[in-house]
Parts: C-alpha cells; structure tokens; sequence
C-alpha cells in the first residue's frame, strides 16, 4: 500500500496532525452520524459513541505522527470500521451478557481492512510501551524524559551536570532495558503473531 | 560485546551518529544474530515512540480539548429534544436551591470588588471581563409559541450559556443563515471559553453582511483577549471601522494592550 499516491481523503489525517477545526468538524459532520446509529444500534448510547470517537481520532493521529499514515482508501470505511471494532471489543470487554449485536452491511473494501488492522496492531504496540515504560525506574524515566525533550544532547548534559557520553550511555541503556521488558512481555508475541 | 556496548551502538544508529567502523561493525552484528536485528527493530520503534510521545505531549493535549469541544455540541444537537427539556428544566428548578443573600451583602462585595477591580485594573493587563459588555437577547416575538426561542431568551438571559447554546444551535439547525441566533450562539460559545468554535462563528458573521457584522469582529477580538493572545486582538480591533458600535471600546482597548 505504501507506493499507492494518498487518497483525497488523507486531508483527515492532515487535519488531525494540524488540529484544523474546520475540517475536523467536518470529521463529525460527515462522519459521526454512522457511527452513532451504529452504536446505538448496538447496546450503546450517544456518550459511548462520543468517547469511541475521540479515542478513534486519537489513535488515528498517534500513528500518522509517528509512523506517517498515508490514506489510499476513503477514510469513511477504515474510520467507521475502526470505530465498529473498538466498540465491539468494549463491548466484549464489559460484562453485558444479553449482547445482541445487529450487523449491518457495510461495504468495506481489502484495503480498508488493511489499513484498520495496521491501526489496530499500532495501537496495541503503543499501549504495551506505554505500560511498560511504567515499570522503568524513576531515574530512567526521568533521564528519557530529559533526553528526548531538549534535542540537544550537550544542553541534557549540561543540565544534569554529567558528561555528554555519559548521558548518551546512560539514555542507551534505559532504552535497552525497556526494549527488553517489551520483548518478555506475553503480549508482545501476541502482537506479533497479528503482523 | 558487552550489552552496553550493544545499546551505545543502537544509540548511535538512531540519532545517526555512528561512524564508518561503527557502522560496519553493526551491520555485522545484524548479520551474524537474527535475535540482535530484531532487538534493535524493537529499539529503533521504542526511540520513535519515545520521541514522538514526549514531543507532542502538548500539541496531543490540544487537539484532545479541540476534538472534545467540536464534539460536544455536536452530540447534544443530536440528543432528543425531550433530554434538552429535562435539563433546562433541571437547572431552572435548581435554582431555588441558591442560597439568598440579604442585599447588604451584595452592596459590600460589590464595593470589594470595585477596590480589587480597579486595583489590578489598573495593574495588570485588561482582561475580557473588563470589556466584555453581554447584550441582552430579545427574539421572542409577542403571541410567539415557538418553545426552542422563548427558552434561548430565558436561558441566554440568565447567563446559563450552556442551556441556551443547546437551544440557539436547535434554531440555527432550522434557520441557519439567521445571524442574529448566530451571534448569540457564538457569545454563549465564548462564554463558555469554546473558543475555536466561537472564532468560526464570528468569522463566518463577519463576512457576511448582516447587522453584526462589526459586532462579530468586537467578540472575536474579545475572544482573543480572553485567551490572552494580544496581538491576534489588537489586529482584529484595528480593522472595526468609525462607525462600529465598538470603536471607542475598541480605541480604549488598544491603547490598553498598547
């Protein structure tokens, strides 16, 4: 999908990079109505569609930010697919047990599902860092913190009063160890066995 | 290898400052271990996340407060008159929950707040409240029915901004070129501090060519002040013409931030 030119639709991602509020309320203009029938529909009401909307949107930023998403489907399908999924999983998740779940037909294309399963995977990747970035020390945190906000190295050094190699070792080694602890994490294979 | 040098080389690799020897060195090791390839995979897509995560903490924060305020009055235009109802009617009937004050009491905190006021009036930079002058909204027509006015006017008018946002956006979604429901909607928005959502209403109120026109560019400025972006406001002060209503507010203001 990467040689494929942006769909016309990729003007939804730039809105999220840029927090354009006219296209953004465009988003919900165009967008929200289907996803709130949906899941009103479907056990839910219009609070949980406003939430699984904003964490949709949200997701959808986070991977164009650090992974550059690039669009070659229309958002409409992999935006509402997503939101589908994310509600049918919360619905999974809660202990509702009379779900009945009124399917509609949507049409969804291969590379809509493309698309959404790789936002998906990010997601969960994203969520495992995040959790165990948690589990580092203080000092760890703290340094990355440091390291990756101020871009210049001899400025961290400088600041923390230590030597320029000091700190790049120092930041090497708390990246190593988390690297570490997501690779032992159980859901890391799991993760990778979706890819 | 030790481990630490492994990481130091990792290290180098993504901030791209390894040298030539380095280089070579570490694409031998990728050669030789499948297990050290994918490790510095993992490493090299931690220091994205890890950048990408610090780094946009603040501009996350925003689009999070910006989807949020987009979102909101969106959900409630769609939320059934009769929750609309229930609520106003909610906030009316807890209104007789206010503890009454006796009059002395209002008569000493507004001297109290005369003193401060010019206090820091004189202090500080101006501040939207200083200027701010909310007009008083008056559509209801005599032997008018329509419910969605009259409670636009009651609730505009008792300041409950919330309520009559909910009623002028129903009014607006029959009549939506009225710019009269399209400027109270924007000052209940900026009342509220929605102030993205305020700035398209105004700027879509300034170009067209109603009466509040010129109103529209004083409350957007005022939007600005509130936000304390002085120069967005005194821009926008400068472009409202002699005859607007605003001119000499807008005069004092500037000389104020000036």
């Amino acid at each position: 999908m990467g040689d494929n030119k942006p769909h016309a639709d990729q003007k939804y991602i730039e809105a999220l990079l840029k927090n354009d509020t006219t296209i953004l309320t465009e988003i919900y203009e165009k967008f929200a109505p289907k996803v709130i029938g949906y899941i009103k529909k479907n056990n839910g009401d219009e609070q949980s569609a406003q939430d699984v909307i904003q964490e949709t949107l949200i997701a959808i930023y986070k991977q164009a930010k650090e992974k550059g998403l690039q669009l070659t489907c229309p958002f409409d399908a992999y935006f509402f697919l997503l939101c589908k999924r994310k509600w049918l999983n919360e619905l999974k998740k809660s202990s509702r047990k009379e779900v009945t779940i009124n399917e509609e037909i949507v049409s969804v294309n291969d590379e809509s599902v493309r698309f959404v399963e790789e936002t998906e995977i990010f997601n969960a990747k994203h969520e495992l860092y995040t959790k165990m970035f948690d589990q580092l020390g203080k000092a760890c945190k703290e340094l990355l913190k440091v390291t990756f906000t101020i871009k210049s190295m001899e400025e961290v050094a400088e600041k923390l009063g230590q030597s320029y190699a000091y700190v790049r070792k120092k930041k090497s080694l708390c990246i190593g160890q988390l690297t570490q602890l997501v690779q032992n994490a159980p859901q890391f294979n799991q993760i990778q066995n979706l890819l | 290898m030790t481990p630490e040098e492994k990481y130091e080389l990792f290290e180098k690799h993504c901030s791209q400052e390894l040298s030539i020897n380095e280089k070579v060195r570490l694409n031998k090791l990728i050669e030789e271990d499948d297990a050290v390839k994918e490790e510095l995979r993992v490493y090299e897509e931690l220091y994205l996340h890890l950048d990408a995560g610090f780094n946009s903490e603040k501009e996350l924060e925003a689009l999070k407060n910006n989807l949020k305020e987009i979102g909101e009055p969106f959900f409630l235009e769609k939320a059934t008159k009769e929750e609309v109802k229930k609520e106003f009617h909610q906030e009316i009937n807890s209104g007789s929950k206010v503890i009454r004050m006796p009059s002395w009491v209002y008569v000493a905190a507004a001297s109290i707040a005369v003193i401060i006021g010019s206090y820091f009036f004189s202090q500080n930079d101006p501040v939207y409240n200083d200027f701010a002058e909310i007009p008083r909204l008056s559509i209801v027509e005599r032997g008018g029915k329509e419910e969605n006015i009259t409670n636009a006017e009651k609730a505009f008018n008792s300041q409950n901004y919330v309520v009559a946002e909910k009623y002028l956006s129903a009014l607006l979604s029959k009549d939506k070129s009225n710019s009269e429901y399209q400027f109270y909607y924007g000052i209940s928005l900026l009342e509220q501090d929605k102030y993205n959502k305020a700035t398209q209403v105004f700027e879509k109120l300034h170009q067209g060519k109603s009466a509040y026109k010129h109103k529209a560019v004083w409350f957007e400025a005022l939007n600005q002040l509130k936000q304390k972006k002085y120069n967005e406001c005194v821009e926008l002060l400068k472009i409202l013409p002699k005859e607007a209503e605003d001119y000499n507010l807008a005069v004092k203001l500037i000389n104020r931030l000036d």
